[in-house]
């Protein structure tokens, strides 16, 4: 019970020392530092959600940018300019041109239809196993640019949509950021997280537990695909610019890095990692630009990258969280446990 | 018609070659480490430039030139065994994905560095754009060196790793790494067999690929690596034979959506392919030739 | 941050008036590009065309008698627009910025400019041809190059003029939105003039193959007379040397995304014949600033330039400096200001004068026909007068 507390509070005061700090950098810093700390929350609100799927539940989802698109789109179709939305978008019903939404309830739909439509795709796609499911989910972001991409009365198609009001700010970043993260810890920390790791370590014995795997593995794709909807909506609010190509392969396989980095299932780990990679490329960038030496950023994070996973092949906290952020602080034995089936799973997956 | 459609058709072959020749290096070496290696298209870039270098720069004849790039191809693969994947034995199967990819970004920046990003022609000489005579389509003596290379090489791969000692322990490995070594197997060096054979052969495909287009440049290998990780999937991840029938049948479904499908929908055309992968998978879920999942993943 | 600028400009000013006149004053132009990935074969050379013509301002003396030198800092936006959304937001932050430069391709413009426009700092795009750019953006927006419309109908008006093409079949890089439009200014010009559009077919960004898109082209019955690609510098070698090489013989007629030697170096000089584009006026131009240009950038890079945005970003760089100098001062809205007044600035890539309602500049165009591999200037084409 004092545990619980001390959660709450820790929980609490974390927040609202992040909204000081968001404060203090809104207050002091520049625009391009605003925008690197914006972007990095959004790459955080991707790879915390994306570890719900890749980290907590053991799937090989390549799929989050293909939501983002999703969300992003809708999102800036109901955000954008009615008295322009017309002329520029001249397929939409006349009902849906003449709306002006505020971001919020924008984003809310632009979330809630990726999750539709990730569940709609998960239905078959799920099936699927390890990088069957990889290049499966991989194949959704081709199909959608594809069907973006032609359908050009809705999107502009290649052209993009441009000229999205900028509307996305560090506040609202932060604020999505903190709700992304209080929801996947609750569910980290629920049955419903448990079973997914159930999952995770072996399929056959959740299985056998009586873990309805089917739902389960639908459940963290889709909550993964609303938050990755709600990013993308952030995000075109923010570049104020989408187009088919903005949220590609490249974006999957950075966000899988991250979560990856962090440790499979250490929402701390996505998240600090997500920051970690974004400081590493910003702070070479003078660097590269004063040396004209271009293409040194991606030479540095790719040697970071397999220098940290030959010295520490689990990420950087494995599957567990930082010890100060665990509820109770008796509560060794729990991650000691966590610690050890870590172990078994990583002999088991090298082995296979 | 029918000769639009043998034309289509042999397209697709031609253009299956080489996605096989890449798919099968991926999928060996999945195989017996189980490490999706995404730097593999990326040796294919560099056996390109290796042609380049030795035919155009230092002019020499089509047969050094190709053994040149075999051997080019055959050291990247164990050095980037060496060097990246070596130290990771024992880890989880995605952290080899993830230094994959980093090998990949790795290559294709130092080449943007060197090379710059600019594709350049390569001029092969003449007489391999000669048309064949005599045919109702049009077929480049390249091509047929291509799909008779191809095969052949595919064969030689299928009898080493069926008939010597060397495929035999490459099996052995592949089935139970633990095991194999148990068994008196050199492990370590059944691995660099494995990433020598198949990193040659990828930098087979893309001297083959410059022999047909033409045209190189450093980021070349990105796209076909991509596809043929498909099309290994498509065959069954680990499976060789399952891998030339997945290159094969993409390079089909490549050339083939194009050719048949009414011109408005070519726009589409990735999604087509992307769908009909997704849907030969949820009939066969390991792919044409792969095993049970419980075995692999 | 713009306060502080001006604080400092201000500053800078005051002590400029007191003190020794002969002070000088670095001013830093940024330059976006994509210098790795997908793009980086179309916007490298162009700052590289950039950084040239900054060095040899600077090397004659700088601008405004010898008070200004110029700083070009180019930003790798790595193929990405949260790099580009990032980069710009990083130009605006540098000390001293006077103007941004940058992107063959319209849709990073998109992503840049408009924090450029809200900024109060002019932006000049080196290669993107978008004709509604500086509407969407705004007045801080600026082309070098010609519009879209303007390369489609020059070539157009070849084909169907001195070509005298009747029945075209065109074919388009679906993914791109440049080489999008290019086809529908191309087939809205065609029909226009009484041609016949016999045939669409579409590719891919990145696809090296076209055998299917031939194959279909060739089923055509009775066969096209000519056959519009518009693709952009990746795919042209490349659609050449396999439709040359599948035994078509008519004429190939494109765009600017042609202007590479590609071109002729992927078919080999055997094949590559009967190929005619619409581009900017310096290939196989023999102006003096041309052929300064060309000495200039083999000299500094050792090769020649690799394609038409190497000349363009060398051109975006003299567009600033004439604004610095017509203005007299470094003050971007003053800047703004003269380069929107720029009337007949001899560019490498042609006049360029900001005199039409959509301050897309009526350039020439130039037409280029390869023939055994070699570029030859055949004609310049002129935009329908000023509206």
């Amino acid at each position: 019970m004092t545990g619980t507390t001390r959660g709450w509070l820790l929980a609490a005061g974390l927040t609202a020392l992040g909204a000081a700090a968001v404060w203090a950098a809104t207050a002091s810093l520049n625009n391009y530092l605003l925008t690197l700390i914006a972007f990095a929350g959004i790459n955080v609100m991707l790879a915390v959600s994306l570890s719900l799927s890749n980290g907590l539940t053991g799937l090989f989802s390549l799929g989050h940018p293909a939501f983002m698109m999703v969300g992003g789109y809708i999102a800036a179709i109901l955000t954008f300019p009615a008295n322009r939305k017309g002329f520029m978008l001249p397929d939409l019903p006349e009902w849906l041109a003449a709306q002006q939404w505020p971001l919020l309830p924008a984003l809310l739909v632009g979330g809630a239809v990726a999750g539709l439509a990730a569940i709609m795709a998960g239905f078959p796609v799920l099936r699927l196993r390890g990088h069957y499911l990889a290049v499966a989910t991989l194949g959704l972001i081709f199909i959608l640019r594809a069907v973006v991409n032609n359908l050009d009365g809705y999107t502009r198609g290649a052209l993009g949509l441009s000229g999205i009001p900028k509307l996305t700010d560090l506040w609202w970043v932060y604020a999505w950021v903190v709700i992304t993260l209080f929801v996947c810890w609750r569910i980290k920390h629920s049955s419903l997280g448990r079973t997914m790791m159930a999952m995770r370590e072996n399929e056959m014995a959740a299985a056998c537990m009586g873990v309805p795997l089917a739902r389960t593995r639908l459940m963290a794709f889709a909550i993964g695909a609303v938050f990755a909807g709600i990013a993308g909506g952030l995000w075109a609010h923010l570049v104020t610019n989408l187009t088919p190509t903005s949220l590609g392969v490249f974006l999957a396989f950075q966000l899988v890095v991250m979560v990856v980095l962090g440790g499979q299932g250490s929402l701390a780990g996505a998240a600090l990692a997500a920051i970690g990679l974004s400081a590493i490329a910003n702070l070479l960038r003078p660097v590269e630009q004063s040396t004209g030496i271009y293409g040194m950023t991606q030479i540095v994070v790719a040697l970071v990258l397999i220098g940290v996973l030959i010295f520490r092949p689990q990420g950087l906290f494995g599957s567990r969280e930082p010890g100060v952020l665990m509820r109770r602080p008796e509560s060794s034995a729990p991650s000691r446990t966590a610690a050890s089936t870590q172990t078994t799973h990583l002999e088991q997956r090298g082995s296979t | 018609m029918t000769s639009y459609l043998l034309q289509q058709i042999v397209n697709g072959l031609i253009l299956g070659s080489m996605y096989a020749l890449v798919a099968i290096g991926f999928s060996m070496i999945y195989g017996i480490v189980r490490l999706i290696n995404f730097a593999h298209g990326d040796i294919a870039m560099i056996g390109a430039f290796t042609a380049l270098a030795v035919m155009i720069v230092a002019g020499l004849p089509l047969p050094v030139v190709i053994l040149a790039v075999l051997v080019v191809g055959a050291a990247m693969g164990l050095a980037i065994e060496f060097v990246a994947f070596r130290p990771l034995r024992g880890a989880p199967q995605v952290n080899g994905f993830i230094t994959s990819l980093a090998v990949s970004i790795l290559i294709q920046n130092v080449a943007i560095l060197l090379l710059t990003a600019e594709p350049r022609g390569v001029a092969f000489p003449a007489f391999l754009s000669e048309r064949i005579p005599g045919l109702p389509i049009n077929i480049d003596l390249v091509d047929i060196l291509i799909v008779v290379l191809a095969v052949a090489l595919m064969l030689g791969l299928v009898t080493i790793v069926n008939r010597t000692r060397l495929g035999m322990a490459m099996r052995a490995t592949a089935e139970n790494l633990d095991v194999a070594r148990l068994m008196g197997i050199n492990v370590s060096r059944t691995i660099m067999a494995a990433f020598a054979i198949g990193s040659a052969l990828a930098g087979i495909a893309g001297l083959m690929w410059s022999a047909r287009y033409g045209q190189i440049d450093p980021i070349m290998g990105f796209l076909p690596g991509l596809k043929a990780f498909v099309a290994a999937v498509i065959g069954g991840v680990g499976s060789i034979p399952g891998a030339m029938l997945g290159g094969y049948l993409l390079g089909l479904a490549e050339v083939l959506f194009v050719g048949l499908l009414p011109p408005e929908y070519a726009g589409y055309r990735d999604a087509f392919v992307f769908g009909t992968l997704i849907l030969v998978l949820l009939v066969l879920p390991n792919g044409l030739m792969g095993r049970a999942a419980e075995d692999r993943a | 941050m713009r306060t502080l600028k001006t604080i400092a400009a201000a500053g800078a000013l005051a002590t400029g008036l007191g003190a020794a006149a002969e002070a000088q004053e670095t001013v830093t132009i940024a330059a976006l590009y994509n210098l790795t990935g997908g793009m980086s074969s179309i916007d490298a050379p162009a700052l590289n065309g950039a950084l040239l013509h900054a060095a040899l301002i600077n090397e004659a003396g700088g601008l405004l008698d010898g008070t200004v030198m110029l700083e070009v800092v180019g930003i790798d936006t790595k193929t990405d627009q949260q790099e580009t959304a990032t980069a710009a937001q990083q130009a605006l932050s540098m000390d001293n910025l006077v103007a941004g430069i940058g992107y063959g391709d319209t849709t990073f413009v998109l992503a840049a400019a408009p924090a450029f426009q809200e900024a109060g700092i002019p932006f000049v795009t080196s290669g993107a041809t978008h004709p509604m750019l500086p509407t969407w953006v705004g007045d801080h927006m600026f082309m070098t190059a010609f519009g879209d419309d303007d390369q489609s109908y020059a070539i157009a008006d070849y084909a169907y003029d001195t070509l005298g093409l009747r029945r075209v079949a065109v074919w388009t890089d679906d993914s791109m939105d440049f080489t999008r439009a290019l086809s529908t200014f191309f087939r809205e010009r065609f029909v226009e003039r009484g041609g016949e559009l016999v045939g669409d077919d579409f590719f891919m960004m990145g696809d090296t193959d076209f055998s299917a898109q031939i194959a279909r082209l060739q089923a055509i019955d009775p066969a096209p007379d000519g056959v519009f690609v518009s693709a952009i510098p990746g795919e042209a070698g490349l659609s050449v040397k396999q439709i040359r090489e599948a035994g078509i013989t008519y004429p190939i007629v494109s765009g600017d995304g042609f202007d590479t030697e590609l071109v002729s170096t992927v078919p080999g000089p055997d094949l590559a014949n009967d190929v005619f584009f619409s581009s900017h006026t310096y290939r196989a131009d023999d102006r003096q600033v041309v052929s300064d240009f060309v000495a200039a950038y083999e000299e500094e890079y050792g090769r020649p330039p690799e394609n038409a945005f190497s000349p363009l970003g060398y051109d975006a760089i003299g567009l600033v400096a004439e604004a610095i100098e017509a203005a007299g001062s470094t003050e971007p809205s003053a800047i703004r200001d003269a380069l929107a007044g720029i009337r007949d600035y001899e560019a490498v890539t042609g006049m360029i004068s900001y005199t039409r309602e959509t301050m897309v500049p009526p350039k020439p165009v130039a037409i280029i026909e390869v023939q055994g591999g070699e570029f030859t200037l055949l004609e310049t084409w002129f935009p329908d007068e000023v509206e």
